[in-house]
């Protein structure tokens, strides 16, 4: 054993149930966090937007109502605490996945770095993409009818950025076997990234819907800026989290 | 904490095999937050518009299209 010691890639890989369950635990934490940030935050960008569909369903009678008819206000913020708690645990249980099959690949000397690291890809991938592509709204702002073709949106988004993650780590992979340098290959993968990432903008339709004329602007924005920072929660919980477990 | 590494010798540059129910556990996993999140009645009728309804505002501050 002394020998091999010396000779890291002769040793087994970690197994994959310790890591699942490590990573559940944070994920548990970061949905938690997340949670208490939505109760926190979010949801107070959230009541204007409920109080303006208040005022039009007075305004006009029968039209769609969509938020109290089934559940109190009380019910819904426990079910967006919870709803984003079961989010974080599921968004573990297939980061664990992920991670133990990219983990041999990843650059960086330690678990923490290398959870750290596929933790920022995954924000980059489902939070900071799909917000300059198809930003969060809150209520009152949607179209009911549309909701359909902006999920095909927002889901193309979430496809195209891991096709561009998988597309850039292969390039990297060929450019390391071929033995190019570290800057070399850094410059070409960021500039790779780059033109991906414009064409995914460039090219893909944008959101339907226009922002109805009563909704005001700081409404929309103060929810969206509320929404990136409950994700941005959720994915630096996992990160740091996850990786202090794991390492 | 206690460390994998610890626990049993590991490498940096061999792939943790992963088993299959996992893979199951991950597909599992996917369906129920597709269910909680995006399934607006289509797979559970009725269920799935309450779990729409209850779970409203996580839809909406995750980021995800919603009315
Ligand atoms: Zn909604």
């Amino acid at each position: 054993m002394t020998g091999t010691l010396h000779r890291p890639h002769t040793l087994q890989p970690p197994p994959f149930a310790p890591l699942l369950g490590r990573m559940v635990l944070a994920g548990l934490v970061a949905g938690a966090l997340a949670g208490i940030y939505s109760l926190l935050v979010t949801e107070r960008a959230i009541a204007p937007a409920l109080d303006l569909e208040e005022t039009r369903a007075a305004a006009e009678r029968g039209a769609h109502d969509h938020g109290g008819a089934l559940f109190s206000r009380g019910e819904q913020l426990v079910g967006g605490f919870l709803g984003t708690l079961l989010a974080g645990v599921v968004l573990a249980v297939v980061f664990a996945a992920v991670y133990a099959l990219v983990r041999h690949r990843l650059p960086g000397h330690t678990d923490l770095a290398r959870v750290c690291l596929l933790a920022g890809i995954g924000f980059g991938i489902f939070a900071l993409l799909p917000a300059l592509k198809i930003p969060a709204n809150p209520p009152a702002v949607g179209d009911p009818a549309t909701v359909g073709t902006r999920t095909a949106v927002y889901g193309a988004v979430l496809l195209c950025g891991i096709v561009s993650a998988m597309l850039v780590a292969a390039l990297v992979s060929f450019l390391r076997s071929r033995a190019v340098s570290t800057a070399a290959t850094a410059t070409v993968a960021v500039g790779t990234l780059a033109v991906l990432l414009g064409l995914v903008l460039g090219l893909l339709p944008g959101s339907p819907d226009p922002i109805a004329a009563d909704v005001p602007a700081d409404v929309v924005w103060d929810f969206r800026v509320a929404s990136l920072g409950q994700l941005a929660v959720l994915w630096t919980t996992l990160g740091l989290a996850g990786g202090w477990l794991v390492d | 904490m206690t460390s994998l590494q610890h626990a049993q010798p590991s490498s940096a540059h061999t792939r943790i095999q992963v088993p299959a129910w996992a893979w199951a556990l991950t597909l599992l996993a996917i369906f129920a937050l597709y269910l909680v999140a995006q399934d607006n009645g289509v797979v559970l009728a009725q269920f799935g518009d309450t779990a729409h309804e209850f779970f409203h505002d996580a839809r909406h501050s995750l980021g995800m299209p919603c009315h």
